[in-house]
């Protein structure tokens, strides 16, 4: 559980300094964008139309170089002096566009995550981008592109604040930390996987093969093999290097990121369900990925967010996901096993739904109750010959799927009121999630944890493998 | 079936699969199904109607064009015609199949024929909740109330109402999603 907020109300123990207050005032990017940018479209036109002017001679290669670069300069400029935006009680205005100039407000009460992101060639200039998702989907998340480091991370902590419904100039909340991933494990859990190791074998063999036969149509399979190992083995290992977790009251932060850095913080309550991953090979070294679907972050945003820990220790995997819903322990949620066919489990308590599946990459998904948005019972002609049905769990799109599939009809049916009568009893205490510093509500009736035997008998690292 | 092997699964089980499936996919407690009217059947009827004939004719003509043998054009026709007298005895069934029950604090949907289904929407998760009629519904009378919630999986929709129900069904749950909101 998140300890309360140390200077909350009370005025913040070191004074801020005068340049700190992102509070009152308008912002724009930093300036360097406009040169950036008209060298960049002057640069572009030079070396597309540049070999064409220049049968004419090279004045005039540089006199259309001279009118692109004011061109350019014209619409940056302005473009760069009109696009602002500024705090104004907790909403966060954003102005932008030259010619369909657009204005939009936003009340942070709503926010879903904030993420600061510096890409490796802004680092190199001092800038970052401030991402603040809202839960419309696709299109409305806000980003601020190319402010100053300093007064992006300022307003990461003033919209922050705002969202908890803190005055805009309270301190960072203090964070403990939580987990770091060592890089050996990093590597060693991403290598130590069964495509990977399959595609890197084949990868050897194919080279094996070019050296020995030196025949150039091996190639041909080369490239697919090293794009996917590109994506799925180089991909991760540059995202999530120097991987930094930890804790604080508002929320979950995350730092990651080789030549990506970046930054995302999940506020409390944000988090809609969870899904624990564990791949055949991984379940030897005890680690596990945990994935989360989370409002804000909506279709191709969806796959680069979602981790919350990307190799985690299997035990360190389940704390996780007892800080991101507390009042419950997900691992001591009595499970129900199917042994029917495939073998799953799924169970429900008055906290979670816990659904426990796959033969050998497991998948163990958990969603509080009070979070689902659907629920559904479904059979086909061939289950209700048998006698059977699905139970689905709906959350907001992302990685999570909970169901139980393929249960007895009338346990399906059970395990079907038995969330809704759940969720009806934990959504009436819990209304909404915002402004989560200022109310008690949220931790105070949640309900007590379990009981403390419970937890100390059964270590959350092995209940719900027990079951399968 | 042939080792004389106990097997615990059917005899202690429920005697009846088909009898468990339709515990299981009973209305909830206290609050029956309310059904909806015959007008849906007429709706499912037309609508397959003019789906087979615009199907059969449109591939029939086509197939005259390329100058397939007739037979081929006789099977496309014949399958067709099938189909459609499939849809038009499978509409019955399939109106009856519908129902929903408003429940203390969720909204139960229970349909489908090959494929039985049981929605549970709780008030407080729904989003946008409207009612929707196109041309044939119109002519028929009755309207589609859909209700959207986060979760873009499930499409849960009331078909087939009269439109004065459909309109204060839509009314009612509007005002208890409202009052049981929780936010997302």
């Amino acid at each position: 559980m998140l300890p309360p907020r140390p200077g909350q109300g009370a005025p913040p123990p070191p004074p801020p300094r005068p340049g700190d207050d992102v509070t009152t005032g308008v912002f724009r990017s930093h300036w360097m964008i406009v040169p950036v940018r008209v060298i960049a479209v002057t640069l572009v036109f030079v070396a597309l139309v540049g070999p064409i002017l220049s049968t004419f001679g090279h004045a005039w290669v540089l006199l259309m170089a001279v009118a692109v670069v004011f061109g350019a300069l014209a619409y940056a400029l302005p473009s760069w002096w009109y696009g602002t935006f500024g705090l104004r009680e907790d909403h966060l205005v954003v102005h932008g566009g030259l010619f369909l100039r657009s204005s939009r407000e936003i009340p942070l009460s709503r926010l879903q995550a904030v993420d600061v992101v510096r890409p490796l060639l802004t680092q190199v200039f001092g800038v970052a981008e401030l991402r603040i998702e809202l839960a419309g989907g696709d299109g409305s998340a806000i980003r601020l592109h190319y402010l100053p480091r300093e007064l992006a991370e300022r307003m990461r902590t003033a919209v922050l604040a705002h969202a908890a419904g803190l005055p805009g100039r309270s301190p960072d909340a203090p964070e403990r930390p939580f987990y770091r991933l060592p890089f050996p494990l990093l590597l060693g859990a991403l290598t130590f996987r069964v495509p990977i190791l399959l595609a890197f074998i084949l990868l050897l063999m194919l080279g094996t093969a070019f050296v020995v036969f030196l025949e150039a149509g091996v190639l041909g399979a080369v490239v697919p093999l090293a794009l996917g190992l590109l994506r799925y083995y180089w991909g991760p290992l540059a995202r999530y290097t120097d991987f930094y977790a930890s804790l604080s009251p508002d929320g979950l932060r995350l730092r990651y990121g080789m030549f990506q850095r970046r930054m995302q913080t999940i506020p409390p309550g944000r988090v809609q369900a969870v899904r624990i991953v564990e791949p055949l090979l991984w379940r030897a070294l005890g680690v596990a990925r945990v994935e989360a679907t989370m409002a804000g972050y909506a279709g191709a945003r969806q796959g680069d967010s979602s981790d919350l820990l990307p190799v985690a220790p299997r035990s360190r995997a389940f704390t996780l996901v007892n800080e991101m819903f507390p009042g419950s322990e997900a691992a001591v949620v009595p499970l129900v096993v199917n042994r029917e066919r495939l073998p799953s489990a799924a169970g429900v308590d008055e906290h979670l739904f816990v659904s426990v599946r796959g033969l050998f990459c497991r998948v163990t998904e958990i969603v509080p109750v009070e979070r689902m948005q659907t629920l559904r019972l479904s059979a086909g002609p061939l289950a209700r010959w048998r006698g059977r049905a699905t139970v689905d769990v709906d959350t907001p799109p992302g990685p999570v799927a909970a169901r139980a599939a393929d249960r007895d009809a009338e346990e399906g049916r059970r395990f079907l009121n038995a969330l809704a009568e759940y969720g009806r009893r934990a959504r009436v205490p819990s209304a909404g999630t915002e402004r989560w510093a200022t109310r008690a509500t949220m931790r105070a009736e949640r309900g007590p944890a379990p009981s403390e035997d419970e937890k100390t008998e059964e270590t959350p690292g092995d209940t719900p493998g027990e079951a399968l | 079936m042939e080792t004389s092997e106990p097997t615990p699964k059917t005899e202690a089980g429920p005697s009846n699969p088909r009898r468990s499936v339709d515990v299981a996919f009973a209305a909830p407690e206290g609050v029956p199904w309310r059904r909806i009217p015959t007008g849906l059947a007429w709706y499912l009827r037309l609508e397959s109607v003019a789906v087979c004939l615009a199907a059969g004719a449109g591939g029939g003509v086509l197939a005259l064009l390329w100058g397939l043998p007739m037979w081929a054009l006789g099977v496309w026709l014949g399958l067709w015609l099938v189909a459609g007298v499939a849809l038009w005895f499978l509409a019955g069934s399939s109106q009856r199949s519908w129902g929903y029950a408003e429940a203390s604090a969720e909204l139960y949907l229970s349909y489908g024929v090959l494929v039985r289904r049981l929605v549970v929407v709780p008030y407080g998760r729904m989003q946008v909740v409207d009612v929707t009629t196109n041309l044939l519904e119109q002519a028929l009378g009755i309207a589609t109330v859909r209700v959207r919630t986060a979760a873009s999986a499930a499409d849960t929709r009331v078909v087939g109402l009269p439109l004065s129900e459909a309109v204060q069904l839509r009314d009612r749950l509007a005002a208890r999603s409202e009052s049981f909101s929780t936010g997302l």
